[in-house]
């Protein structure tokens, strides 16, 4: 196995690339680790080499470009595209590694700036597939590790959302930027967060036909319009993309109804149409729902941060609804509860590429500080001034477009499939609730139901789990609890467990 | 003024669920008291072996440890018959299929360990005979030809870990049983002719002090016995182990058997969701408290060499394994005692309180019940529990707060 290298970051997304670009300047030897082909992540993400052309980044980043090719460039910087990152396990003392050969290999850290107790000191072996064999797999030695793994999109289980040509935004959006795939031809869009009009205006583009967006919230009150004041300074750009997007909606003659939510999507083996109704200011739907035809339904109500390698590594989370769900608790220096292991971006709350970029910046410099690095308190106070910065902004869109999840979760009738890896509906978790008066967290509800035991790690279900818990106990939804996550966090073959071992001959 | 019942049951595994049914069943009033939720911890991460052969661990320390470990047989028997009619005294489903279970040998020596191993049980009265490899295939074509040798024994299988324990607490409740969770025992005083069990529930308006009254008390606290003896200045001392499991995505049933191995710790089942669930007891790092000992309250953490040498185990003997998707593994502790053999009968000095655990207490959690609840109603269990009996450690060590 290769020497250790003082910082492993998972994701290359802004919060990743800015995390290795700081600590690379600052002096570190880092590796980035993606399980996609190429820097970016979600919102800085291209079409691949082969479809030629210029690089298209998204106007409201100025930084973006340069970001990435700095990064890209840095003789610090090791890349490794195309691998997951299926689990995080500490190095201790008498935990010898795979082969049990080199129990004693671990990483120098007679540096004396690395002071934290525990597991920091011994460092992590770092999991991952191995791009080139899906029976293989990898490993790499870290004294630190930042987590820099973005977000997904939020899942809304609705009646019908199985079928096939119901998807969610990012996705949609992702075979739009990365292959110039426009998903279906007829399309109504339903959710509440912004992304869902950039959507819109980039499907009009490529082509497709919107029949309708429909908005939950309702028009945005004067009250609220002044409260957003302080997020316009230094986001004129990002406004205007989205008022651009607005108005091009508009001149196409796209239909935009606020206040609406779908109730039911219909199609036989596909979408064919959807169910839309009105909705009050709660988001619970008020009159008799209309249908729309499409042949496809995109959902957009916002974002979870993908917190599954935070939680396998043991570190502790918060609830907090309007940043997306459960969030990894850090402290100033983004460092979270488990010594050695930081956070970066969308894991840390959900806030855009912005303040991910800050915080991956702020992140890389505190980890290098912690290793003995010398870094300019001024570096530092910058990086701290940005987020600040990008706070304001995301805080106010954070309030502004706050999912409504228990009006949400009561768009899913009894019938409706809650866990979709595994086939659970919202009777069966109703019912072992009503059944078990002594069953009060999701984690109990997940073992007895199957719910959040697919393949997917309940990334699809957890939050309509407790929120259905919640309800049922009359509890918060953070009482209720989330799920625990286990190696390996995206489902690997039992093959590569074996080939995590140093040398094949010692394979018991 | 404290509520006054027939038993209390402490803890809420598959021990305490099954003793808080069978105790309603005799119409007992009973509350059965959780700290956490139910079947959170080893009755619900445990692989859900029903094995009555001797395992690897028993045989893998020589023929002493062997011949030891093989006069738990009794409690085996009793229990293969008891799992083979709770669902249907209960009424509900427990997932057990007895469709049999092999301990595969693919050295020489291992045949011979096995050979010797058969002759032992079959001394004891279990049913179980030694197959060729070829005898071993035409029984379950998904083993691979390095299997020389296999002990077959029909009563073995599985139950469903996920349900079990949860089925028999809603069976406690439909009788009149009280389940409270998020309810820890703090202490355990003697109070007139019973006991005084002091708690504390939690919820997210605080935490509210209980005292509960009963004529006996149960222990079945798993992992955290040792620490309920300490509440009552008796040593139970038990040894805590965290052991690794994974389990595949469902896939088409191909492996209707209980898959064990003479020669490495591998367990091997396929469950009625179509999940392949491999374990064995390949070892996790407990985490240590502040005073050295092991902190039963931190995750455990995962070996890789247990990750290597477990999928190895299991590709080696059933090859169709290695291109399944592994969708989790995890680590659960349970526990064993200094001379392996379990703690069952009334806690030394104690009249009123009765413990078990140790072992496989997931098979013999219901006789475990059985047992205990015999003990307490003075009538005599199914079985000689002389070798069991937790007294015997308290003569060896006093331990006093
Ligand atoms: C489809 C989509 C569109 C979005 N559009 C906008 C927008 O228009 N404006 C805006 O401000 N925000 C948008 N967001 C929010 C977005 O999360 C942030 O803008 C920004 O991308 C966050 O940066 P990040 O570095 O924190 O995470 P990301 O950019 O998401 O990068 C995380 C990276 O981690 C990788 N990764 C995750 N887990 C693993 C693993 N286990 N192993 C290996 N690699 C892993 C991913 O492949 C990804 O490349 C969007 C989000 C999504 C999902
Ligand atoms: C990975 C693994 C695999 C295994 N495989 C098998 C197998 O295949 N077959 C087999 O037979 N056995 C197996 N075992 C062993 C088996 O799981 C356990 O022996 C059995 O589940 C113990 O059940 P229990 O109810 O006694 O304890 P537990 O399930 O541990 O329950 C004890 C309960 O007591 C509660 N508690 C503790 N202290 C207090 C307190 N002060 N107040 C209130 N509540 C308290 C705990 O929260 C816990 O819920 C395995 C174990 C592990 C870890």
């Amino acid at each position: 196995m290769s020497a250790a290298h003082d910082l492993v970051v998972v994701g290359a997304g802004p919060a990743g690339a800015a995390a290795a670009l700081a600590a690379a300047d600052a002096g570190l030897d880092v590796l980035v680790v993606d399980e996609q082909r190429a820097a970016g992540g979600q919102i800085l993400r291209t079409t691949p080499p082969e479809f030629g052309g210029r690089r298209k980044l998204p106007t409201g980043y100025p930084w973006a470009g340069e970001l990435l090719d700095r990064a890209r460039s840095h003789p610090g910087i090791a890349w490794r595209h195309g691998a997951t990152v299926f689990g995080i396990l500490p190095v201790t003392a008498d935990a010898s590694s795979a082969g049990g050969a080199d129990a004693s290999a671990g990483p120098g850290s007679a540096d004396g700036a690395d002071a934290s107790a525990g597991p920091a000191s011994a460092g992590f072996d770092v999991l991952t597939s191995d791009p080139a064999d899906p029976a293989g797999s990898g490993r790499v030695r870290a004294r630190r590790v930042l987590i820099a793994s973005g977000a997904y999109d939020m899942p809304v289980a609705i009646p019908g959302w199985t079928l096939p040509g119901v998807m969610m935004a990012g996705a949609v959006q992702g075979f739009l930027k990365s292959q110039r795939l426009r998903v279906a031809d007829r399309v109504v869009l339903a959710g509440s967060h912004p992304l869902l009009l950039i959507v819109a205006d980039q499907l009009l583009a490529a082509g497709a036909r919107i029949e309708e967006v429909a908005i939950a919230r309702g028009i945005p009150s004067p009250v609220e319009l002044l409260r957003a004041l302080p997020a316009v300074p230094g986001h004129v750009r990002l406004l205007g993309e989205l008022a651009g997007c607005v108005l091009r909606l508009l001149r196409a003659g796209v239909r935009i109804s606020t206040g609406t939510v779908p109730t039911e999507v219909l199609g036989d083996g596909r979408v064919q149409g959807v169910r839309l109704a009105r909705a009050d200011r709660g988001w619970r739907q008020t009159g008799p729902a209309r249908t729309v035809e499409a042949d496809a339904l995109v959902l957009g109500y916002g974002f979870h941060p993908s917190t599954e390698l935070a939680r396998q590594l043991g570190c502790a989370l918060d609830w907090d609804s309007a940043q997306g769900g459960w969030i990894v608790r850090h402290d100033a220096q983004l460092e979270t509860t488990v010594p050695g292991v930081h956070v970066a971006g969308e894991p840390s709350g959900v806030a855009g590429a912005e303040q991910s970029r800050a915080e991956g910046e702020l992140a890389g410099l505190t980890i290098a500080a912690a290793l003995g690095r010398p870094v300019p308190e001024r570096a530092l106070a910058g990086a701290r001034r940005r987020i600040r910065s990008a706070s304001r902004f995301s805080g106010v869109v954070q309030r502004m477009f706050a999912p409504r999840r228990e009006a949400l979760l009561e768009l899913a009738t009894p019938a409706t499939e809650i866990c979709r890896c595994e086939t659970v509906t919202r009777s069966t978790i109703d019912g072992f609730l009503d059944e078990n008066p002594f069953a009060g967290t999701a984690d109990a509800v997940k073992l007895a139901c199957r719910s959040g035991m697919g393949p997917c790690q309940g990334r699809y279900c957890e939050s309509a789990v407790a929120g259905l818990v919640a309800k049922a106990r009359g509890t918060g939804v953070g009482e209720a609890g989330r799920f625990a996550a286990h190696i390996p966090v995206k489902p690997v073959p039992l093959q590569a467990y074996v080939a995590l071992a140093d040398d094949p001959a010692e394979v018991p | 003024m404290s509520e006054r019942y027939d038993s209390i049951v402490v803890g809420g595994g598959l021990l305490g669920a099954a003793l808080a049914w069978m105790l309603a069943r005799e119409g007992a009033r009973v509350a059965l008291l959780e700290r956490d939720q139910l079947n959170q911890h080893a009755s619900g991460q445990n692989a859900g072996s029903l094995h009555f052969q001797l395992e690897y661990r028993m045989v893998e320390h020589g023929w002493e440890s062997a011949r030891t470990a093989a006069e738990a047989m009794p409690l085996h028997l009793e229990a293969a018959r008891e799992w083979a009619a709770l669902g249907d005294e209960l009424g509900e489903s427990l997932g057990v299929a007895q469709q049999g279970g092999f301990m595969l040998a693919e050295t020489a020596e291992q045949v011979e360990v096995l050979r010797r191993k058969t002759a032992l049980e079959q001394e004891w009265g279990l049913d179980v005979r030694l197959l060729d490899g070829d005898e071993a295939r035409r029984l379950a074509p998904y083993l691979s030809d390095s299997v020389l040798a296999a002990a077959f024994c029909p009563l073995e299988g599985k139950a469903d870990t996920r349900i079990a324990g949860p089925a028999l607490a809603r069976g406690a409740l439909r009788l009149g049983a009280e389940v409270r969770t998020r309810t820890e025992v703090v202490d355990l005083v003697p109070a007139g002719s019973g006991w005084a069990v002091h708690a504390v529930e939690r919820s997210e308006a605080g935490e509210r002090r209980l005292r509960l009254e009963a004529d006996t008390v149960m222990l079945a606290a798993g992992v955290w016995t040792t620490r309920l003896g300490q509440l009552l200045d008796v040593s139970l001392p038990t040894i805590p182990l965290a052991l690794m499991m994974s389990v595949s995505a469902p896939t088409a049933p191909f492996v209707p058997h209980l898959v064990q191995h003479a020669g490495t710790k591998l367990s091997l089942k396929q469950t009625g969701n179509g999940t392949v669930l491999i374990g064995g007891g390949w070892p996790a790092r407990l985490p240590l408290a502040a005073d050295g000992t092991p902190d039963l309250d931190s995750r455990p953490t995962l070996l890789q060499s247990s990750l290597v040498g477990n999928a190895a185990a299991a590709i080696g003997v059933v090859p169709r394994t290695a291109s399944l998707p592994i969708v989790r593994s995890w680590v659960g502790t349970t526990t064993v005692t200094p001379d392996q053999l379990p703690l069952v009968g009334q806690v030394p000095g104690r009249p009123g309180v009765f413990v078990a655990t140790g072992g496989s207490a997931f098979t013999l959690g219901p006789s475990f019940a059985r047992s205990l609840i015999a003990l307490a109603d003075g009538r005599p269990p199914g079985i000689d529990l002389h070798p069991y009996d937790p007294a015997r450690f308290e003569r060896l060590s006093h331990a006093r707060r």
